[in-house]
């Protein structure tokens, strides 16, 4: 499908927003082999896209492509107006505006759970220790566990690390937000408890780009939905469009064997 | 911490309450009624039933035709090496009185009796430290179980009944105090008369068998309230036992005073030895009730900060003992005030000065490149030294160097004055530090001694294995992170220089270090033997534990790595608060397991002349006229001190890692 059908796709109201994160043919290789070929898409401020696709299909590689934890090879990566170059220093800004959240939560083992929450805002914002403390407070309120503040993440369910490791990324107030498989680690029951942080966090008009494998989230809670397959965006559609009415073979294919 | 407590009680109950119906279901008295409490009795794990020994034994000694095979074996060549042992040591051939007078030899060599009190200042300060310690934060877990003491009270005596049957019986002596001889061969007590000669061992196993026997039977039908008495009180108490000993019990008095030698068994061992012993006991006592009164008084988050001063008085203590009380520094005053003093607060007020400077918000580059100026003429201040271009003393190179470094990390601070008082405060503090300590070495010392060396024994070994540690722990750190560096000039100089020392033996380094270093120091510098083959071993050892810190780094999962860079740390922040503290504590094992190589290693100086505690008892004690050539008796000896102070290590070493092990992945 062409870049027009892509654009097309979004709603009006979206399209008077600012854009938040512009990728333009993006291309990425790991050795010979292609992972991300021409990836071109734009992603509004306050929107929320859910990344869909096969396992292997670039989605995960894509997402890292955005705070840099991957390096892409061509094309251009725009966060908020910076552009994504070796520059450290814009490497450095675009970190600190973007929040990430890992399939495997990756908290830091050695250190309390408020620990976790403040060692970034203590030392890249350069907040006083109480200021961060009482910030970290507030979000473990937001994501339902305050009462776990002084825990190791050893200590936690996963459902319960994964709401820390949200807490962790909101700390530095980031602009976007990047989920990469957040519930994917996950035992079903703790399935819904970091759902239902996202879908509030969402609400609350975060800007956000999730790839996950829930397909409930992301008929209830996208703007948009992006299919990837062999490293490359099939379809882009909303969440309606995509779910009863899709055009492309390889999307229909996908839906019938995960629906 | 009460807040803590409470959440983790209910934690551990919520948890409990799912598995206890699942779990085994120990026996439930019918007469209790109260759900509740009966539901907690479910959900406590069965209580391990008590099993006699005989029982244990045929379970783990003789459960099958081959265990019990092998239990035989094994257990008679346990016998043979025992018995061999206690035919050595117990033998009436032995010159035990070579150890017990050269004691003062073997672990401080001739440091002058009448300064000998600088050697129990240094003691009590390491003993009043641990005491602090110990009661300030050691015995929070259960204690020791008056059980498991009472299992090894019976065991020892077991074994001393064991080792009474086992020694052979004694040498007869004749009348001129010689061993009585028929046909060269010895003559000796029947196996009766020997077993009612060793009564008082006798008595001694019985009682510690029947105190043994009397407490596990008084815990088990909880005659006795509590089941465990705490650890640290229990081993200080028992300290006292010898310490008390040395007032009651004839042990005898050996010593060679004023080269005389003095040999008085019937009597208490003498007052300068008894009278300081008591005193570290008693202060390692009050210091360790002022750290439990401390305890009590503050809350954990008070207790957690109390760590840092406690830390800090520990690293401190190996250089202000050293050079402040061992030594004794002879200081000529016109030079201090004149030369000394000026120096350290020119370098004091200027450092601080230019970090004002350097911290000013918004300095940016400019501050990177002052700093590099500032490293290039601190660089050439040495490269003159060595060449004798022009000369400056040692620590004005030292300074400007330390300033060219702390001016290189000075942007980190910038912007709040809060942050720039503390960095220039800090600043002070170390100009002080460092002005002190290289005044007081480069002064010369009161405490006058036959060999060059200030000290020798066992103390030289301790003083040169703890120096080594602290030295190449921060180094081995630092070329560890520099081998895993991106940057191709560290990597390329961490893996070369790890490379080339440990393709090098460790006796190479110390003769090199002993003899050809002082070749290459700059003109009109010198440095001791003890001190440049303590050198050898830093770089020695930093090489080792640089692998292993590698090793640990290269445990710390990629994620770590990500999520760091995620939430916008820098790779230096990244480094010391993400990855190292997990990376060092995966390598504590093979960390500790160098420190006690080094320890051990540092037996090695006896090769190149120095007199620690190897020389003492392979040479020295065999040479003295008393004794001439005794020196099995000192190797056994020596041997005993190396084994209590690594195994010492290791044990705490262990400590350490469950500690630490509190929120493991």
């Amino acid at each position: 499908m062409s870049i027009s059908d892509a654009t097309v796709a979004v709603s009006e109201e979206l399209a008077a927003r600012d854009d938040m994160i512009v990728c333009r043919d993006v291309d990425k290789w790991f050795g010979d082999f292609q992972a991300l070929s021409g990836i071109t898409a734009t992603i509004k401020e306050q929107e929320i896209v859910v990344v869909l696709g096969p396992s292997g299909s670039g989605k995960s590689t894509w997402i890292r492509c955005i705070n840099r934890l991957e390096a892409h090879q061509n094309g251009q990566i725009i966060v908020d107006g910076i552009e994504l170059t070796n520059d450290l220093r814009n490497i450095e800004k675009i970190r600190s505006e973007v929040g990430m959240v890992f399939q495997q939560f990756n908290l830091f083992p050695h250190l309390t759970v408020v620990d976790n929450i403040t060692l970034a805002p203590i030392w890249v914002r350069k907040k006083s220790r109480p200021e961060a403390e009482e910030l970290a407070a507030a979000l473990l309120e937001r994501v339902g566990i305050p009462e776990q503040a002084e825990k190791f993440p050893g200590q936690l369910s996963g459902g319960q690390q994964q709401r820390v490791a949200i807490a962790r990324a909101l700390a530095m107030e980031p602009r976007v937000m990047l989920f990469d498989e957040p519930t994917s680690a996950l035992d079903p029951e703790m399935i819904k408890e970091v759902l239902d942080v996202m879908e509030e966090l969402a609400r609350s008009g975060m800007t956000m780009m999730v790839v996950t494998h829930e397909m409930g989230f992301a008929r209830e809670v996208a703007d948009r939905v992006i299919f990837m397959e062999g490293g490359e965006i099939v379809e882009v559609g909303t969440p309606h469009h995509f779910f009863t009415d899709p055009t492309e073979e390889r999307t229909k294919l996908f839906l019938s064997q995960v629906l | 911490m009460d807040d803590a407590a409470g959440t983790r009680g209910t934690a551990a109950a919520g948890g409990a309450g799912p598995v206890g119906p699942v779990g085994p279901v120990g026996p439930v008295d019918p007469a209790v009624t109260d759900v509740a409490a009966a539901a907690a009795a479910r959900a406590r794990p069965p209580e391990e039933t008590y099993r006699s020994a005989g029982e244990w034994i045929r379970k783990n000694l003789f459960s099958s035709r081959l265990n019990s095979l092998l239990t035989i074996a094994f257990g008679l060549l346990i016998l043979f090496a025992a018995r061999g042992l206690l035919n050595f040591v117990f033998s009436e051939e032995r010159g035990w009185d070579a150890v017990r007078t050269n004691l003062r030899l073997i672990f401080t060599h001739a440091y002058p009796e009448e300064q000998y009190v600088r050697i129990w200042v240094c003691v009590g300060t390491l003993v009043v430290l641990t005491g602090l310690s110990l009661g300030l934060f050691a015995g929070r877990g259960e204690g020791v179980q008056l059980q498991k003491i009472s299992t090894v009270m019976a065991g020892v005596g077991a074994a001393i009944a064991l080792g009474v049957i086992l020694r052979e019986p004694s040498v007869l002596i004749g009348a001129d105090g010689a061993v009585v001889r028929e046909n060269d061969d010895v003559v000796r007590q029947s196996f009766f008369e020997a077993m009612a000669d060793r009564w008082a061992w006798w008595l001694a196993a019985a009682v510690l068998i029947a105190a043994g026997v009397v407490l596990r039977r008084a815990v088990a039908s909880s005659k006795v309230s509590i089941s465990s008495v705490p650890a640290v009180e229990f081993a200080v108490a028992l300290l006292a036992l010898p310490v008390l000993s040395a007032w009651i019990y004839p042990w005898g008095h050996f010593a060679f005073v004023d080269g005389t030698f003095i040999a008085e068994p019937g009597r208490t061992v003498a007052m300068s030895t008894k009278v300081p012993w008591t005193v570290m006991w008693l202060l390692v006592v009050a210091a360790m009730a002022l750290g439990r009164l401390m305890r009590r008084g503050f809350d954990e988050q008070q207790q957690q900060r109390m760590r840092i001063p406690l830390n800090l008085l520990w690293l401190a203590s190996p250089f202000a003992l050293y050079w402040v009380i061992l030594r004794d520094p002879h200081l000529e005053w016109d030079r201090v005030l004149s030369v000394d003093i000026p120096m350290g607060v020119l370098f004091g007020v200027i450092g601080a000065g230019v970090l004002w400077m350097l911290t000013r918000p918004g300095v940016g580059e400019l501050g990177r490149i002052i700093a590099i100026v500032l490293l290039g003429v601190a660089a050439f201040n040495w490269l003159a030294a060595f060449f004798g271009w022009y000369s400056m003393l040692q620590k004005a190179r030292l300074s400007f160097l330390l300033l060219a470094l702390v001016a290189l990390a000075a942007h980190n601070f910038a912007g709040e004055s809060i942050k720039r008082r503390r960095l220039v405060v800090a600043w002070l503090v170390l100009m002080a530090i460092v002005h002190y300590f290289a005044t007081l070495m480069n002064a010369p010392s009161t405490v006058e001694t036959p060999t060059e060396a200030l000290i020798g024994g066992f103390a030289v070994t301790v003083i040169v294995a703890v120096f080594t540690i602290m030295l190449s722990f921060p180094l081995g750190v630092l070329l560890a992170l520099a081998r895993t560096s991106r940057l191709p000039i560290f990597r390329v100089m961490a893996t070369s220089y790890i490379e080339v020392i440990r393709g090098v033996p460790l006796i190479t380094i110390l003769i090199f270090f002993a003899i050809i270093l002082n070749l290459f120091l700059p003109v009109g510098m010198e440095i001791s033997l003890i001190a440049s083959a303590t050198l050898g071993y830093t770089l020695f050892s930093a090489a080792y534990l640089a692998e292993n810190v590698r090793g640990g780094l290269q445990s710390v999962r990629r994620g770590q790595f990500e999520a760091s860079d995620a939430v916008g740390l820098s790779t230096t922040q990244r480094t010391v608060f993400v990855v190292l503290p997990q990376a060092l504590r995966v390598s504590i094992p093979p960390l500790v397991g160098q420190m006690i190589a080094t320890f051990k290693e540092t037996s090695l100086l006896a090769i190149i002349g120095v007199f620690d505690v190897l020389r003492m008892a392979n040479s020295v004690i065999p040479a003295q006229t008393q004794f001439l050539g005794i020196k099995r008796e000192g190797l056994l000896f020596v041997s005993v001190v190396y084994w209590i102070f690594a195994y010492t290590l290791s044990k705490q070493s262990q400590r350490l890692e469950r500690r630490l092990g509190v929120g493991e992945r």
